[in-house]
């Protein structure tokens, strides 16, 4: 029995008396394969479609409004819920910049275990990219081998900072705890299987007839167009453009480390599928480097600034002056210096940038979020007319957009 | 013939099994709740987690599904948006009865750590809910252990009579 | 007599500031220390007014006139390789100033270098579109509407884009408070039951702290369930986890702790 309501039915959808014989098709805001909360209305003919707008906001919660009403470290685990299929890349971004802002550096130990992190979630991102694409295009067992490796990934979270989806395991100034003892085997454990896994996907989707009926020559965004829309990560790289922020701009221990930046000149779906595949064992390699920096380093894991950062816990519990810098930094937050940020980093989407505008206060004045999703969705603009309809599921899930960040 | 001879009176022997309507129908209700798509946000993963390989959701008889007319459970999982909110309500009103709610996670629950201008404070103030679930988000076990208490809800309700409609307000 | 609150800008303010702080300043370094940074700021020099410029942050700052915006970023995609946006918007210092100040940070990928253009407009002032330069701009512009009320002049769809059509108020700015106004508290109920819908309702529980522990009508806690209503202000009885019924359920096999299978190493 149905409760009465206001609202009542649609009629985008039906028009009558339309001579050009033109559909309007609504896509969302809740579809399955839509990967989030996007609505797209697309004018159809026939198959094809002529025109696309994609309707966004439906996860608009607020953050860069909550930022600004928040002291810095209570701002951290909101950071999560942007891109949480990769929630420590969303942590680090904001770290850095603070710590950019502040003019902070920090103990090695803790650059290395941001870096395990960092590559942790790249990997776990890009699994369940790939997971969500092949479900959306039909390859259900690819989606089950994918989920359960990914699965061991949020195990070695899990062990370490005791979350599984959002982790708040980067604080600003460091990392809060050191890694388990097991971490490094498990680790170990689980990059020696990772290439043999992506075969295992690659024997099953690259020679696939579907697949490459879906995938090639399908959504090719050209150079011109993805600088112009500002594309970033895979979607720029897939076009042609050598960019990679870990390369080009290097922050954090990526400078140390040896890994090859893949590049494809296509565009279309199947380049960007490469892509991430190939990034994937890339992943593995820089994990493997990291791990062996781990021994040796000194056991510090915050840096040292008693006006911005907490002394460690056994100061705290010790010292008395330790114990009032961190009641003042807990109760009325740390007050960075006047001035203002924008520090990309490359998330395993694109490029995440946070701009901070300080103005020696506790809280932000202002605070973008500047979410590479946000753009990769606004591309589809101009990317879907001409395609047809089953092209507009395969192209949205090769976007690899996430609705916590384009909406944030 | 006379070596299949059958005890029909131990047990297991008669091929029949004496029990009431509302038995075999909660019975069948109850170990094929079919749930709808609905990931919102965060816990929408979680929820894909528990649907996929480790945790398995198949095993209980739920079996996500993508359209509204097929799905007697929501598994509202994320935050609700202003702007979402008609939306949730529209799909609500599409299931066929008798239908479940599930507000999985914080958002869902009260709006949770997002007290903002555009976050409805709880699905509850849009549909009615059965179970909330606690977490942020919450994990796959949570979501089973939710499954389990729906089913052990429904096994209660009398199936013989068409549900009460439920009552937001 | 109630306290004073100020209406120009409502979010959250430290409730103690020490009457002899003086806030730091992020260290600002001149142009001319950075080659590329020189000759791209002498580009803009040579055609535009330049109220200031800077490096912060390794990344140029230059603020110019907005009424110019659209040429210099002309300029710096075409002549000094700034080819792409990564992003703009805006912040609201109309509670001093009465103004807009509008960010453009932009990206060359060949100087690998940052610049960020900013300049400032008033509040019913609007400003020239960037659309036709970078395409990014179509979806930060609406977005910059959307948030602050900033209209932009030639853009081809100025809609709001994140806050639904609509919409009262634009949240980003410093008088909209966090927890929305009126409009945004009954925004769902009005739309979907209608106004007259409001008082049963009820309004919005914003503190997340509220509990009603002894509330045995509308919830039940896993582990303490007991019968619709009861009274467990004088304490409640231990009801076990369980997750079939005691008695069994009719066709489906008991769960049997004994035979199951714990598996302790996760990886395989």
């Amino acid at each position: 029995m149905q409760q009465s309501n206001r609202l009542r039915p649609f009629f985008e959808n039906i028009s009558f008396d339309r001579e050009d014989n033109e559909l309007v098709l609504n896509f969302g805001p809740q579809h399955p394969s839509a990967h989030g909360q996007l609505r797209l209305m697309l004018h159809l003919q026939q198959e094809q479609i002529t025109k696309a707008h994609p309707d966004i906001g439906y996860l608009h919660r607020g953050m860069e409004k909550m930022a600004e009403n928040m002291i810095y470290n209570e701002f951290m685990p909101t950071t999560d819920r942007m891109d949480y299929i990769a929630s420590s890349s969303n942590n680090y971004g904001f770290a850095l910049a603070v710590e950019k802002l502040i003019g902070l550096d920090v103990p090695r130990r803790a650059k290395v275990i941001r870096m395990l992190l960092l590559e942790v979630n790249r990997l776990m991102s890009h699994l369940f990219w790939l997971a969500t694409t092949a479900l959306d295009i039909g390859a259900m067992t690819v989606f089950l081998y994918a989920f359960r490796e990914r699965e061991y990934l949020m195990d070695l979270v899990e062990d370490y900072c005791g979350a599984r989806l959002t982790h708040a395991a980067i604080r600003i100034g460091g990392v809060p705890l050191d890694l388990p003892d097991n971490f490094m085997t498990d680790l170990r454990k689980f990059l020696d299987k990772v290439p043999e896994n992506i075969k295992d996907y690659e024997d099953l989707l690259d020679k696939n007839r579907v697949w490459l009926m879906r995938m090639e020559n399908v959504g090719v965004i050209s150079k011109e167009m993805a600088l112009s829309w500002g594309c970033s990560g895979v979607m720029l790289r897939a076009s042609g453009v050598q960019w990679d922020i870990r390369k080009e701009e290097p922050y954090e221990l990526y400078d140390e480390v040896e890994f090859n930046v893949p590049v494809s000149d296509k565009g279309d779906n199947y380049a960007r599928y490469k892509l991430y595949m190939a990034e994937m064992r890339e992943s593995a390699k820089i994990l493997y480097q990291v791990a062996d920096m781990y021994e040796g380093t000194s056991t510090e894991l915050m840096a040292h600034a008693p006006q911005y950062i907490s002394a460690p816990k056994l100061e705290i519990m010790t010292q008395n002056y330790a114990l009032m810098q961190h009641f003042v930094l807990v109760t009325q937050g740390m007050r960075p210096p006047v001035g203002e940020v924008y520090i990309p980093t490359e998330s395993p989407k694109g490029e995440l940038g946070y701009y901070i505008n300080s103005q020696g206060g506790p809280y932000p004045y202002r605070l973008k979020l500047r979410a590479p999703s946000f753009w990769h969705t606004g591309i589809l603009t101009d990317l879907l007319p001409g395609h047809y309809i089953p092209d507009v599921v395969s192209i949205i899930g090769t976007t690899n957009i996430v609705f916590g960040e384009v909406d944030r | 013939m006379a070596q299949h001879q059958v005890n029909y009176l131990k047990d297991g022997g008669l091929p029949v099994a004496l029990t009431t309507i509302d038995k075999v129908v909660n019975w069948g209700r109850s170990n094929s709740i079919w749930a709808l798509t609905y990931g919102l946000a965060c816990c929408g993963i979680e929820m894909m987690a528990s649907g996929a390989s480790r945790y398995d959701f198949d095993r209980f008889g739920t079996i996500f599904r993508a359209s509204p007319r097929q799905a007697e459970l929501m598994v509202v999982a994320g935050t609700l948006t202003k702007k979402h909110a008609e939306f949730i309500r529209r799909l609500y009103d599409q299931m066929t009865e008798p239908k479940w709610v599930i507000s999985m996670g914080s958002c869902a629950n009260t709006g949770g750590m997002f007290n903002t201008y555009a976050t409805v404070q709880g699905v509850d103030r849009v549909i009615p809910v059965d179970l909330y679930l606690p977490g942020c988000a919450p994990r796959p076990e949570t979501l089973q252990y939710a499954v389990m208490m729906l089913q052990q809800k429904i096994r209660k309700e009398p199936a013989s009579r068409s549900q009460k409609p439920k009552r937001l307000m | 007599m109630r306290a004073y609150t100020p209406k120009d800008n409502v979010q959250a303010k430290s409730y103690y500031t020490d009457r002899f702080w003086v806030a730091p300043q992020v260290a600002k370094s001149q142009v001319s220390d950075d080659a590329v940074f020189t000759a791209d700021l002498a580009a803009i020099k040579a055609k535009f007014d330049v109220l200031d410029a800077y490096v912060q942050v390794e990344q140029m700052v230059v603020v110019i006139n907005a009424a110019d915006n659209y040429a210099v970023l002309e300029l710096l995609k075409n002549e000094c390789e700034y080819t792409q946006l990564s992003e703009m918007s805006a912040i609201d210092w109309l509670a001093t100033e009465g103004k807009f100040e509008i960010f453009y940070q932009m990206l060359s990928m060949t100087k690998r270098k940052r610049v960020r253009i900013k300049c400032k407009i008033d509040e019913n002032e609007a400003i020239q579109s960037v659309e036709k330069l970078f395409r990014s701009a179509d979806w930060s512009e609406r977005e910059m509407y959307d948030m602050f009320g900033v209209v932009v002049n030639n853009h081809p769809f100025m809609k709001r884009i994140l806050m639904p059509d609509d919409w009262e108020g634009f949240p980003l700015r410093k008088t909209y408070p966090l927890q929305g106004d009126e409009f945004a508290a009954w925004y769902e109920v009005d739309k979907i039951f209608g106004k007259e819908a409001r008082e049963i309702i009820g309004p919005e529980n914003r503190d997340p702290a509220r509990i009603d522990r002894y509330d045995t009508q509308r919830f039940s806690r896993l582990g303490h369930e007991v019968p619709f209503g009861t009274d467990i202000s004088q304490g409640e009885p231990d009801t076990p986890l369980v997750y079939q019924e005691q008695e069994g359920v009719f066709m489906v096999e008991k769960f049997d702790a004994e035979k199951s299978v714990v598996i302790s190493d996760r990886q395989r």
